[in-house]
C-alpha cells in the first residue's frame, strides 16, 4: 500500500495539541493531574469515536470495555508478580487488558451489532450491568470488594518504580494511546475500511447493496474501539488507582461522559474529540470548583443546546467553514 | 440472469407470484405495472434484500437465492433507488467512489485509485461541478444522476433501476435514455429499468416490457406489443363500464 503523507496531514494540529498539553503539564507546577484528566478525556473519546463517530451506534456499555483493561492489568501483576520479569509484567497486564476488552467486544459485537439503532444501545447498557453482576456474583476477579494490588506491584517494580508509575507513566501512557487512536482513526477515514463505515452510517439498506458487508466493518470499528478503552483501563485505572473496584469501573456515568464529549466536539471527525474533551474537562473541573455538586444539572442543557444548534458538533462546523481554505487539508 | 418462479409472501399477502423472467446480457428491459403490482418487492428478490420462499435466483448459472446483498453486488448486481439514498455526508466524488470499490472490482483497486476512476462516471452523468459537494445536498434529480453514476462504477453486469426518472423533465428523461442505452451497449450491461407511469422513458428505452399486476406478470414482450396489450391498457385505464 502507498503511504500518502498528505493524507495524514491533520494529525498535526492533533499532535499539537497533545504537545502543548505535555508541556504545560510538565512545566507548570499543580498542572500535572489536570492535565492528566484532560488527556484521559482526550484519548477516551478519541477511542469511542472510532465506533460512535464513524458507525453512527451508540454503546452504552461503552465503559465495561476499559473495566475490562482495568482487570487485565490487575490480573496480570497479580499472576506475574513474583516471576522476576520486572516491567515486563507491565506489558503482559496491558496485552491481557486489550485482549479481554477485544474478546467481549468480539462475543457483544458479534451479536448485538446485528440490532440497530436503539436496539443496539439498549442490548449495550444490558450487557454491562450484567456482566458487573456476573462479577460480583460469581465472587470472579475478587467478587464485589475487586483487587487490590499495590501490594504486587511494588513486589514486582520496587516501591520507587510503581510510585513514579502511578503518579507519571500511566499518564504518559495515556498520552501515547491517545496519539495512537488519532492515528488508527485517521488511517481508517483514508481508507476502504473510511468508506464503508460512512456509507453503512449514512444507510445502511443501501451500503449492503452497494456490496459492503456492513457487519463485518461494524465489528472491526467495535474491535478497534474497545481494544483502545482497554489499553486505557489499563493505564488510566489501574496502573494509576492500583486497584480495581466493580462499582467504579462499570459505572455508566463514564460511559455519557464519552458521548458528551463526542457528540460536543463532533462525531466522525478527528479533532472533535479533543474539542470536546478540552471543553468539557475543563468545564467540569472549574464547575466543580465554583459550583460544587451542580454540574450535571448545568451540563443538560449546555448538552441539548449544543445537540440542537450543531449537531455536527464544534469541529462538524469548523470543518464545513475550513472546506475550501487552505486549512481544509489539516481539519477533519 | 435468470428468476425461476419467484414467490414472495409478507405474511398472508402475495407480493411477488410465481415470476419467471430471463435476462440476456446487455439487454434493455423495462418492467411496469401500477403502485403495489410487486415491482420493487421483485427487485429486492434479485438484490438480496429478501429471500423469497419459493423459486431460484440465478446469476450466470449459479444460484444466489440465498446469498446476501454484499455479495451479489461484487458477482455485478448494482441497484438504483426509488427514492434516492445518497451517502449524504460524503461528497458525490467519494459516494461514485464506494460504488468502484464495493462493486465488481472489489479487491482489485484501492482508494485513490477509485477516486480519481469515479471522476469518470461522474462527467458521464454531468455532475462535475458538484463533484465535491455532500450528497446530501443536492436537488433529487441530481441525487438520481448521482446514483446511476454510482451504480455504474460498481461495473455492473446488471443494473437494476426504480423509478429513475421519475420527477425529471422530459427533455432530461430523453437525455438519460440515450445516454443508458449508450453505456449498456458500451460496457455491455443488462439494464431493467421499472416505471410506475413514465411511459416515455420506457417506450424510448427497453427492448422488451415484462407488465407485472398484483404479484403476477401479466405480460413479457416486446415493448411496442406490450404496451398495445389490450390487457395492459386494462390494468392501467380499468375497463369502460358495461363494456
Amino acid at each position: 500500500m502507498r503511504l500518502k503523507i498528505e493524507k495524514y496531514y491533520p494529525l498535526l494540529p492533533v499532535y499539537a495539541a497533545y504537545l502543548v498539553m505535555f508541556l504545560i503539564g510538565r512545566t507548570m507546577p499543580g498542572m500535572w493531574q489536570m492535565v492528566a484528566l484532560l488527556a484521559f478525556y482526550c484519548a477516551i473519546g478519541q477511542a469511542f469515536n472510532i465506533f460512535l463517530g464513524m458507525t453512527g451506534y451508540v454503546d452504552f456499555g461503552y465503559v465495561a470495555f476499559l473495566a475490562m483493561g482495568t482487570y487485565g492489568m490487575a490480573l496480570g501483576i497479580t499472576a506475574f508478580h513474583q516471576t522476576g520479569l520486572g516491567i515486563g509484567i507491565m506489558f503482559i497486564g496491558l496485552l491481557l487488558g486489550v485482549v479481554m476488552a477485544a474478546l467481549l467486544s468480539l462475543a457483544v459485537g458479534a451479536v448485538a451489532l446485528r440490532l440497530r439503532g436503539a436496539y443496539f444501545a439498549i442490548a449495550t447498557i444490558g450487557v454491562n450491568e450484567g456482566f458487573r453482576y456476573f462479577v460480583e456474583g460469581a465472587r470472579i476477579w475478587g467478587g464485589s470488594e475487586g483487587i487490590i494490588f499495590y501490594g504486587d506491584m511494588t513486589e514486582a517494580f520496587g516501591a520507587e518504580t510503581t510510585r513514579l508509575l502511578s503518579t507519571v507513566w500511566a499518564d504518559v501512557a495515556v498520552f501515547i494511546i491517545a496519539a495512537m487512536a488519532a492515528f488508527v482513526t485517521i488511517h481508517y477515514m483514508r481508507g476502504k475500511i473510511g468508506y464503508a463505515l460512512t456509507a453503512l452510517r449514512e444507510d445502511e439498506d443501501a451500503a449492503k447493496v452497494m456490496g459492503i458487508n456492513v457487519t463485518k466493518y461494524k465489528i472491526i470499528a467495535f474491535i478497534t474501539s474497545a481494544s483502545f478503552a482497554g489499553m486505557i483501563g489499563a493505564m488510566a485505572w489501574a496502573l494509576k488507582l492500583t486497584y480495581v473496584f466493580p462499582p467504579d469501573v462499570f459505572e455508566i456515568h463514564y460511559t455519557i461522559e464519552c458521548i458528551i464529549i463526542v457528540l460536543l466536539g463532533g462525531a466522525g471527525t478527528l479533532l472533535g474529540p479533543i474539542v470536546g474533551a478540552l471543553i468539557y474537562g475543563l468545564s467540569k473541573y472549574w464547575l466543580a470548583v465554583i459550583a460544587p455538586g451542580f454540574q450535571l444539572l448545568i451540563f443538560a442543557p449546555i448538552i441539548i443546546v449544543i445537540v440542537v444548534a450543531f449537531p455536527e458538533g464544534i469541529m462538524g462546523l469548523v470543518k464545513r467553514r475550513a472546506k475550501g481554505t487552505g486549512w481544509e487539508r489539516y481539519i477533519i | 440472469m435468470k428468476l425461476e418462479n419467484i414467490t414472495k409472501k409478507f405474511g398472508g399477502l402475495v407480493a411477488v407470484d410465481k415470476v419467471s423472467l430471463e435476462i440476456e446480457a446487455g439487454e434493455l428491459i423495462g418492467i411496469v405495472g401500477p403502485n403495489g403490482s410487486g415491482k420493487t418487492t421483485l427487485y429486492n428478490v434479485i438484490s438480496g434484500v429478501y429471500t423469497p420462499e419459493e423459486g431460484r435466483v440465478i446469476l450466470e448459472g449459479k444460484d444466489i437465492t440465498r446469498l446476501p446483498p454484499y455479495r451479489r453486488a461484487p458477482m455485478g448486481i448494482g441497484r438504483t433507488f426509488q427514492i434516492p439514498r445518497p451517502f449524504s455526508s460524503a461528497s458525490v466524488r467519494e459516494n461514485v467512489a464506494v460504488g468502484i470499490m464495493f462493486g465488481t472490482l472489489s479487491g482489485k483497486v484501492g482508494v485513490d485509485e477509485s477516486l480519481e476512476m469515479a471522476d469518470h462516471y461522474i462527467e458521464l452523468v454531468g455532475l462535475q461541478a458538484y463533484r465535491d459537494k455532500a450528497s446530501g445536498r443536492l436537488t433529487p434529480t441530481e441525487k438520481k444522476l448521482m446514483e446511476i453514476a454510482r451504480a455504474l462504477a460498481m461495473k455492473p453486469k446488471l443494473l437494476l433501476m426504480d423509478e429513475a426518472m421519475a420527477g425529471m423533465h422530459p427533455r432530461d428523461i430523453d437525455d438519460v435514455v440515450r445516454f443508458l442505452k449508450e453505456t449498456a451497449q458500451e460496457e455491455n450491461i443488462a439494464i431493467v429499468s421499472m416505471v410506475e407511469h413514465i411511459m416515455r422513458a420506457v417506450a424510448g428505452f427497453a427492448q422488451r416490457v415484462m407488465v407485472m399486476y398484483q404479484g403476477a406478470k401479466l405480460v413479457d414482450a416486446p415493448t411496442a406489443e406490450a404496451l398495445g396489450d389490450l390487457r395492459v391498457i386494462d390494468v392501467y385505464l380499468g375497463r369502460p363500464s358495461g363494456g
